[in-house]
């Protein structure tokens, strides 16, 4: 069991904990509409500001005249690229520092470039925008990755990123648009040598984007604050969590940035500022009103996965062990700017890393384009590309064996790569998942349903990532007898301030409705770390500072009891005897609210009476180091499953999902609404990102045709099906009573394709739309 | 200059401060402000006026009186504006959410006349005489505590933000049907989009919402 450095990480009985249909703190304010996102402020007086788009794909601005423009009535203020205040203005803390703010070249249709107006309304802005007299140089572009990739293909950046600080240097220098990152491991030339059998087979991993909810935006103002000293405090709505950072763009102190609303919106993992969230401090400085920057819909389909194709070649012995992975990869580097977490920055954590093989080689061309950004993104991070779930199941079917003991034969232990045991969270996990679905596994093409359409399955496992590399700073107080957790806004909706609440109240004897949440942006606690990872991290943390408040609170009210004041005049009767009086702290115990005996906890006061003190408690730290964060990988604790089953209709191509389970291991179910839904949401995504989602370029003048969310098809009720879950508690995670991290994890790029290929037989690349389906199998 | 701090609401408080939301619109104009230069006039005419010598050829904004929430409120809009962009801007109300401005998400979702509709595709001035509830509409009406207090005691809703357009979608079918099974509400609600995947909760939800509103009903008659 893991979890044995934390106070009560083996605790066996839970009061709150695990408890279902438990509100969230901020729910209410969402559901009646009270609560207000970046986009939904609106301030006497404010102004409004837009960018200039570029109608290119790849093009320079050589000549602006904002003449026309700034005259239009109503247009407030321009500031363009070759403004001092933009030259000056600091660049974003997550971008490379080579590029100005604002300049004139537009990297990808659609981007901001030139200028930007401020004018009383968005209409008049628009107007404005149309008025300036641009001349462009058009430049030739890159929206087909690999035609990107060949010699003789148009520059798609016309200035060379930095270095960036997650990638390891390049084995090779930059040849035209493509760089090159290669990562090996063990011997490849050996590894085949031993292969009985080999396979070769070319996968494409699906751009997608994540649009999120709340288009990014922002109004700022500056307001005279005298209780944070001189000079103005910037106030800004809808910076999210880098309210910080903005702050100093503009050289203002954490203490004088101010941002009071407590909603973000999605981010999945998204935590890439956009300009509308960064740009309005200066444009408030600049006209001395309030200025708001919303971004359109069509504005933020932005990548949340890079397009790449993969190309494969794995052997393997005739039991199915796998000897040697040689993956090549072409991926897509996106525009000027792009996150490299997906591609050179994530091969230190690849979809082998669970495989015994210690044989593997990644090379990855990496294609600078104009296709669109990816943000500082993770919900798809590598070790869930299906590549290795893929060639599972291809040498299921090459052998005839059921890809579950494929995968168990090539599933390293808990301990190393070298381990042979089978992590027995994974296999607690199969053996639920094989009743939990009814698994019964058939070759591809073999199952024919009753009503004619094809059945297919597929199964994929993976580790459950606890990433906790943040440490958190906790802090409780007991106030005039009511427990405090003083938290930072904004949040996601990710209910882990709620986790973090219930397990104070489980420490502390509590109900979770006696914890109040204090949400205050100048408070430091706040649970970051990734959606269920950074929940169940930080309510470790948590629970350590709850029990330092809980010991505090009994040796004060051991000193009340022994100690009690004297009798005031005020007083009428007989002072109550303290049931408490002759114990020690350690003789006493929290309750139902009540401070009582150990011995007796019929015997006590109500956590009011019990002490008078307002007291406070402080924590700082982290959980013990994850096993997979020490092993990269290699070293496991829980898992979890997957089982996809569909059925193909061969006539129209159409693809049913007949089921889309998950048996998987958390360690301990923390808040189970909140997981259940945090695997709906990665399953659901992946259905979009198999099925349904796909960017469409017009190539000839690299405009994104599908920028909206009619031709972008996001998946509604009617399309997804129901997910069935399982969930098993081993304890064998080190966050909170032995729990981890999971929805990541569950997150996958082929599961829904691999079953298409078992129930019909041939490979189809996502989105897997009926049009393709019938053209795979020949009828279109 | 902003209210949001402390927004730990419970199902009481929510109602209560929805309710103190509605009553705080104002009913009539008392200020006519230029969109063009930010000018402020006592009243319409002088506002016409001052199009007429300074912004010529300019088509100048006009009144509209909308039935909000029970509750007559006029405003100063563009003929162009849409009701959603007039709710947010004019009359302070941020439940209806801009996502898509095409149609297709229900994130603005708002009742009118009985009908589920879509704020973004509304021009204001076409709706005009016209009964329109928005989510805070519903909220702020006592029958519909167990609707709200089954979507928050179920997480239908993780980042948000389209949530109130379920809310009120969730709320136009039980005004048509009492008792809708789970077909019949992923039919209902398959116009709005969650990219956060709650699907599953709202019918959760709604369920549960309908087996406390028959007990209460029960109970009341």
């Amino acid at each position: 069991m893991a979890d044995i450095v934390g106070v009560n990480g083996q605790r066996e009985n839970f009061r709150v904990v695990g408890k279902p249909n438990l509100p969230g703190k901020l729910s209410y304010a969402l559901a009646t509409g009270i609560a207000k996102f970046g986009i939904d402020y609106v301030l006497p007086n404010m102004l409004h500001a837009k960018f200039l788009r570029s109608p290119y794909a790849n093009a320079l601005i050589k000549k602006m005249d904002i003449t026309k423009a700034l005259a239009l009535p109503g247009v407030v203020d321009i500031v363009t690229w070759e403004d001092e205040d933009i030259k000056r203005l600091g660049q974003n803390p997550f971008g490379p520092p080579s590029r100005p703010y604002l300049d004139n070249w537009a990297e990808q249709e659609g981007a901001e470039v030139g200028c930007i107006v401020v004018a009383e309304d968005e209409d008049i802005c628009e107007e404005a925008l149309r008025l300036l007299d641009i001349e462009w140089e058009v430049l030739g572009h890159v929206v087909d990755t690999l035609k990107g990739r060949e010699p003789g293909a148009p520059t798609a950046h016309m200035v060379e990123a930095a270095p960036d600080p997650f990638s390891k240097p390049p084995e090779k220098p930059k040849q035209g648009n493509v760089s090159y990152a290669v990562t090996t491991q063990g011997d490849i030339e050996k590894g085949f040598a031993e292969a009985d059998h080999i396979i070769e087979y070319q996968l494409k991993l699906p751009a997608f984007a994540s649009h999120m909810p709340n288009p990014p935006s922002s109004v700022a103002w500056w307001e005279d604050n005298p209780y944070h000293g001189e000079g103005p405090d910037l106030h800004i709505e809808g910076a999210v969590q880098r309210r910080e950072n903005v702050g100093r763009m503009y050289g203002v102190s954490n203490e004088k940035t101010v941002q009071e609303g407590l909603f973000q919106g999605g981010k999945y993992c998204d935590w890439g500022m956009r300009k509308s969230q960064e740009i309005t401090p200066l444009l408030a400085r600049r006209t001395g009103r309030p200025v708001r920057c919303a971004y359109t819909r069509e504005e933020t389909f932005d990548f949340l996965m890079n397009e790449r194709f993969m190309y494969l070649k794995v052997g393997f012995t005739k039991d199915g062990l796998v000897t040697a992975i040689d993956d090549f990869s072409i991926a897509d580097n996106g525009v000027y700017g792009s996150s490299s977490f997906g591609t050179a920055g994530d091969q230190g954590y690849g979809p082998y890393y669970t495989f015994k093989c210690p044989n593997i080689r990644q090379q990855m061309d990496i294609v600078d384009t104009n296709r669109g950004k990816m943000y500082v993104s993770g919900q798809h991070c590598p070790f869930n590309w299906d590549s290795g779930t893929m060639a599972i199941y291809l040498i299921s079917e090459k052998l005839g064996m059921d890809p579950i003991d494929v995968a168990l034969i090539n599933v390293h232990g808990p301990a190393s790569q070298e381990d042979n045991t089978i992590t027995p969270s994974l296999l607690a996990c199969i053996e639920e998942g094989k009743k939990f679905v009814n698994w019964n596994w058939h070759k591809a093409g073999e199952r024919k349903l009753e009503d004619g359409r094809m059945h297919g399955a597929s199964f994929r496992y993976q580790m459950c990532p606890r990433h906790a590399f943040s440490g958190y700073d906790c802090k409780l107080e007991l106030k005039n007898g009511v427990v405090h957790m003083p938290t930072q806004g904004p949040c996601t909706g990710i209910f882990a301030v709620e986790c973090n609440a219930m397990v104070v109240a489980e420490e502390l004897g509590l109900e979770y409705a006696d914890v109040a949440i204090d949400f205050d942006y100048r408070e430091t606690f706040t649970p970051v770390g990734g959606g269920s990872d950074g929940t169940t991290a930080s309510s470790w943390a948590m629970k350590e500072c709850a029990n330092i408040l809980k010991q505090k609170i009994l040796e004060s009210a051991v000193n009340k009891a022994n100690n009690p004041a004297p009798p005031s005049m005020f007083m009428f009767g007989q002072p109550k005897e303290n049931p408490l009086k002759g114990h020690t702290a350690d003789e006493l115990d929290m309750i139902n609210g009540m401070v009582c005996l150990k011995a007796d906890p019929s015997v006590g006061l109500p956590l009011r009476e019990a002490t008078s003190e307002n007291i406070f408690a402080t924590f700082s730290g982290r959980p013990p180091t994850s096993l997979w964060t020490m092993g990269m990988g290699k070293m496991l604790d829980t898992m979890n499953t997957a089982y996809c089953e569909v059925a193909v209709d061969t006539e129209t191509g159409e693809v049913e999902i007949l089921r889309f389970d998950a048996v998987a291991d958390p360690g301990k179910v923390m808040r189970p609404t909140s997981l259940e839904s945090q695997i709906d949401q990665v399953l659901f995504f992946s259905q979009g990102c198999q099925l349904l989602e796909e960017y469409v370029y017009d190539e000839k003048t690299g405009v994104r045709l599908n920028n909206n969310m009619i031709d972008y098809k996001k998946p509604t009720t009617l399309d997804v099906p129901v997910i069935g879950k399982k969930f098993l508690e081993t304890r064998a995670g080190n966050a909170a009573y032995g729990a981890n991290g999971i929805s990541h994890s569950l997150a996958n790029t082929h599961a829904i394709i691999i079953a298409i290929h078992n129930a019909i037989g041939v490979w189809v690349d996502p989105p897997a739309t009926p049009d393709k389906i019938l053209k795979a199998l020949g009828k279109a | 200059m902003t209210e949001a701090k402390d927004m730990t609401f419970t199902l009481e408080t929510a109602h209560a401060k929805v309710s103190e939301m509605i009553g705080a619109i104002p009913t009539a104009l008392t200020e006519y402000r230029c969109p063009l230069c930010g000018k402020i006039f006592g009243c319409y005419a002088d506002l016409k006026q001052h199009y007429a010598v300074e912004h010529v050829g300019a088509i100048p904004p006009v009144t509209v009186v909308l039935t909000l929430n029970g509750k007559s409120c006029e405003v100063l809009i563009e003929p162009h504006w849409t009701l959603k962009r007039t709710l947010q801007f004019r009359l302070g109300l941020t439940g209806a959410k801009h996502m898509c401005d095409k149609g297709v998400c229900g994130s603005c979702t708002v009742i009118m006349d009985g009908r589920a509709v879509l704020s973004c595709q509304m021009l204001a001035i076409e709706c005009e005489g016209k009964e329109i509830q928005t989510v805070e509409g519903i909220a702020a009406d006592p029958k519909w505590k167990p609707l709200v207090d089954a979507y928050c005691r179920w997480d239908a809703m993780q980042c948000g933000y389209c949530t109130p357009g379920f809310l009120v979608s969730a709320k136009n079918l039980l005004d048509k049907n009492p008792n809708p099974t789970v077909d019949e509400i992923n039919e209902a609600l398959s116009g709005n989009i969650c990219i956060c995947g709650t699907y599953p909760r709202h019918a959760q939800a709604i369920r549960e919402a309908v087996e406390k509103m028959s007990e209460g009903a029960v109970t009341n008659g």
